[in-house]
């Protein structure tokens, strides 16, 4: 099974590779098919590799050039990786199916498909890297890739400042990416994954805290933890909606991939804290994430701040199982490894189908802003049903696969009395509140983010105008068709993540997880038990008790239709419905200290009795991240800078003497 | 009448005796001094008590089963009015109060229709200018059929007064 | 406890109407009644000028009282001294309008 695996998944490569090249030829639609084409089938091929790893439930390792060398690049297949892998080929499938109806072809096209493949195919590099410089010339190529995927659109307003501070923020990560590396390599004597991961216990544990955090801190700036997360809200509007959707579903999971990597396999057995800290700041970004996505009006910035919750609360699931472990509840780690793991396809699939579907909306209506939008569920029918999917997995309602995967990380983390120390215990009981609260406040969210742009009347003459002609479907139907699967077939999902958690931890909980009947229970008999499957063939069967009773009971007599009862108004208006910002305020009022809004009101003259024409209110949330803590920084590293600038003056004649003062150091220095 | 017009007619009757104990009333002014509104604010008084008979104001024309049409029925009420008749359900009541709807004071011209059985078919007429509250409650209780038309057998020739 | 005891006894909860008459009624401004021995159509034409409402008029033989009109302001009583009188009736609900129009013959020129 791993050869047919390891073919498969280097046909993906030499697929994308093949898709990067051809992508030339997407000056014309048919070189634009081509290249997507070749883009699905690598994305085919990638999604059976990593299943085929991921059910074969061992890694294997290949390594072309001599051993230690550093030019020798090692090629790994493992299970943890694979599920990536898979989640890798399920979105470029899905992109592939969706990009030829959303791009059109011409020379920016072109490129942009040479750029993204080749991303595609450095992500791919990543997962599959075995030694420490694979690993990272895949990531920083991955990085490059993601950045000129966001700089698609470069000629508009913002999107050269958005790619850079994607950028930026990604190689400060980058770095502490690679001091991390560089420690645990000097101090193991290897630059192989799976050496290292072996030889971990032969690293003190203050240098093992040191490059647990620094792997933390710098795979949580690709992740978009909080507060590492300002570029996300920027870089996603930028790019272009499939862009996005890979950035979000994808390039955001590699960063969970960081963490898991470290945490589970590079330096396993932590202590406590790490698992704390790690929980702590999953806790965190998810409820700064949701908090700030209510407040955004524009439909990609709201996914983007979503995505950051989604994440917060898959680390929490990590964090977890990393404290878990730390105090020897095996069955719990797995089971919340288990649980992240669900979590992260699901948000996965679920956020790439958003953003494709808010793609075609900025397609077919021509605008972002929610406040603009409306009544599209007539217009966009095939889109608002798939996007509807789609909200309905990411709010977490059963049965689809978000509430699996939610349920199961509140089980897990419901368990924390199990653990005998009392503060963690504390710990624990805040974090599952936070995700808690944020449950609750993405539902809201959600119901805003999707009742506002496709329910009610169009509150511009665009969105009246709309028309699905044309737009994909397929790719995002895809997606939607599998959330309901990764839903209804959570016993089957279960027990391959069980496989992987096995193979990472060392744990088999398939027992402690999956009992008769379809059931799943949180690793401990008599706590809990739920069936996703049933409860969906459930809920299917009593949906049909009201048809029946309708169709059954019609009335005989003759009916009248008339219109609703509106107070014999003589008409409504799209002004007279809720906007995107009044239908947050009661969140905005009751979070009022967090936000710390800034309110801007014009009006024509201070007539009282609102004669003076219209009034302009203008809000703004305070950015806090950004003032208060990258603000200084950069404050910091300008000071610094211009206290440095003397050295640069310039002036040969001191380049000279730096020359000279550096040569007889050099002499006096040698002979010791 | 034709037989279909009977059968009709007294398929409505019974349909209106649902109505006998318990009739939930919508209140419509199409442009009148608001004097009538004052007599039918009264009914709800503790002196008139329109409770005490089963008899309700509801603001929902989903819910009522009269309407209780005051004014003269000017023309910038039409939309209103026919969408407040349009939204009660079957069976249902017309009656039109004082002296104003029933079209003795202005005449139809550009402003008003003159009297409310120009836009609406208007079951019971209740005059006075304004009706008292027992002539409304007269007025109510003839539309649900509890009590007789006594106007019809009344003479206004005789210096003895007429029976209560 | 024995409202709800003589609720329970009594069985429906509406009232009757009218439970008894009104001794107020009588203080209510009412439509006019006439005397038809009494009229003249002289007198008629004063009554008609009089009445602020428009809703008396002579009509060949008869006087035509609308009672759709009559607001009770008793002028015409005023007018007519003996003639007329208040007629004391209220309760004028009716589901024809025709019979709202009162014909009440001017007799004193009828021999």
């Amino acid at each position: 099974m791993i050869t047919a695996a390891a073919t498969a998944l280097l046909l993906a490569a030499s697929l994308w590779l093949a898709a990067a090249a051809a992508g030339g030829l997407a000056e014309r639609a048919l070189g634009l098919r081509f290249a997507t084409v070749l883009s699905t089938l690598g994305g085919a091929s990638a999604l059976v590799g990593g299943l085929l790893v991921a059910v074969h439930g061992a890694a294997a390792a290949r390594t072309l050039g001599s051993g230690d060398l550093v030019g020798a690049v090692t090629l790994r297949v493992d299970p943890l990786a694979a599920v990536f892998v898979a989640l890798l080929g399920l979105i470029a499938l899905a992109i592939g199916l969706y990009a030829p109806r959303y791009h059109t072809p011409g020379g920016g096209t072109a490129w942009y498909t040479t750029v993204y493949n080749l991303g595609l195919l450095a992500s791919l590099g990543v997962l599959v890297a075995g030694n420490a410089t694979f690993f990272l010339v895949a990531w920083e190529s991955m990085t490059v890739c993601s950045y000129l995927v966001v700089l698609r659109n470069h000629r508009r307003r913002g999107v050269a400042r958005a790619a850079f501070l994607f950028l930026a923020l990604g190689e400060t990560g980058f770095a502490l990416i690679v001091a991390a590396f560089a420690i645990l390599a000097a101090h193991t004597g290897t630059l192989d994954l799976g050496l290292i991961a072996h030889r971990s216990s032969v690293v003190p544990a203050g240098w093992r805290d040191t490059v647990f955090v620094l792997a933390l801190l710098g795979f949580g700036f690709k992740a978009g933890l909080v507060p590492f997360h300002i570029w996300l809200p920027e870089a996603h509007p930028a790019a272009p909606a499939d862009g996005s959707a890979f950035l979000s579903g994808l390039v955001i999971a590699l960063g969970v991939y960081g963490i898991a990597l470290f945490g589970f396999q590079l330096l396993p057995q932590g202590p406590a804290w790490w698992g704390l800290l790690t929980l702590g700041l999953g806790a965190l970004s998810a409820v700064v994430g949701v908090l700030y996505a209510l407040m955004a009006n524009d439909l990609k910035r709201f996914l983007a701040y979503s995505s950051i919750e989604n994440i917060g609360i898959i680390v929490t699931a990590l964090g977890a199982a990393l404290v878990f472990g730390a105090y020897h509840h095996r069955e719990l780690e797995a089971f919340l490894l288990i649980a992240g793991l669900y979590q992260l396809v699901n948000h996965g699939v679920y956020k790439t189908l958003l953003f494709l579907e808010t793609g075609v909306v900025e397609h077919t209506t021509g605008t972002r802003e929610m406040n603009a939008l409306g009544g599209l569920v007539h217009r966009l029918p095939a889109t608002a049903v798939i996007s509807l999917i789609g909200t309905l997995g990411i709010a977490a309602l059963p049965p689809l696969n978000g509430f699996v995967s939610e349920w199961l990380i509140f089980q897990g983390l419901f368990q924390g009395f199990r653990i005998s120390n009392h503060l963690t215990g504390i710990v624990i009981v805040v974090a599952g509140a936070s995700l808690a609260l944020t449950g609750g406040l993405a539902i809201t969210a959600f119901a805003r983010g999707f009742g506002i742009p496709f329910l009610g009347m169009p509150r511009s003459r665009r969105a009246a105008e709309a028309s699905e002609r044309g737009q994909p479907i397929v790719g995002p139907g895809l997606l939607a068709a599998a959330c309901v699967a990764l839903g209804i077939g959570a016993p089957i999902v279960l027990t391959v993540l069980d496989r992987v958690a096995r193979a990472t931890t060392g744990t088999d909980i398939k027992a402690r997880l999956l009992v008769p009947n379809l059931t799943v229970i949180p690793a401990h008999t008599g706590f809990s038990g739920f069936s996703p499957t049933y409860l969906a063939a459930y809920l299917a069967c009593i949906a049909i008790v009201p048809v029946l009773i309708y169709l059954a009971g019609r009335p005989r007599a003759r009916t009248r239709t008339v219109p609703v009862w509106d107070g014999g108004i003589l008409a409504f208006t799209p002004r007279m419905q809720y906007t995107a910002t009044t239908y947050a305020n009661p969140t905005r009022v009751t979070f009022d200290a967090f936000y710390r809004p800034e309110f801007h009101v014009e009006r024509a003259s201070d007539d009282p009795a609102g004669r003076s024409g219209p009034v302009h209110y203008r809000f703004r949330v305070m950015p806090i991240f950004d003032r208060f803590l990258y603000a200084p920084v950069i404050r910091a590293v300008r000071w610094l800078a211009d206290l440095i600038r003397p050295i640069q003056s310039g002036d040969v004649n001191l380049y000279l003497l730096y020359i000279f003062v550096v040569v007889i150091v050099v002499y006096l220095i040698y002979p010791f | 009448m034709t037989e279909q017009q009977q059968v009709e007619a007294e398929l409505h009757e019974r349909a209106v005796a649902l109505f006998r104990r318990s009739l939930h009333i919508r209140t419509f002014d199409s442009g009148s001094c608001a004097v009538c509104e004052s007599e039918i604010r009264l009914l709800s008084s503790p002196y008139y008590d329109l409770h005490r008979l089963g008899f309700f104001f509801t603001p929902a024309p989903r819910h009522a089963d009269l309407l209780l049409v005051s004014g003269v029925a000017v023309r910038a009420a039409d939309h209103a009015l026919r969408k407040t008749f349009d939204a009660m359900p079957e069976p249902r009541i017309v009656v039109a109060v004082g002296a104003c709807a029933l079209g003795s004071v202005f005449t139809e011209d550009e402003l008003v229709h003159g009297s409310v059985d120009a836009v609406l078919p208007v079951d019971v007429y209740v005059p006075g200018c304004p009706p008292s509250p027992l002539a409304l409650l007269h007025g109510l209780l003839v539309a649900v059929g509890r009590l007789e038309e006594k106007v019809q057998a009344f003479r206004f020739d005789l210096r003895e007064r007429n029976p209560a | 406890m024995i409202w709800f005891l003589r609720g329970l006894r009594r069985g429906v909860v509406t009232t009757r109407y009218p439970a008894h008459a009104d001794p107020w009624a009588e203080a209510l401004p009412t439509p006019p009644s006439f005397d038809p021995q009494k009229l003249t159509f002289e007198l008629a034409e004063r009554l008609a000028a009089a009445c602020p409402a428009g809703a008396l008029r002579r009509d060949g033989p008869d006087l035509v009282l609308d009672l759709a009109g009559c607001t009770g302001c008793g002028r015409c009583c005023e007018v007519g001294g003996e003639a007329v009188a208040a007629s004391g009736s209220f309760e004028l609900a009716t589901h024809d309008r025709g019979s709202l129009l009162k014909r009440i013959p001017i007799g004193a020129d009828r021999d």
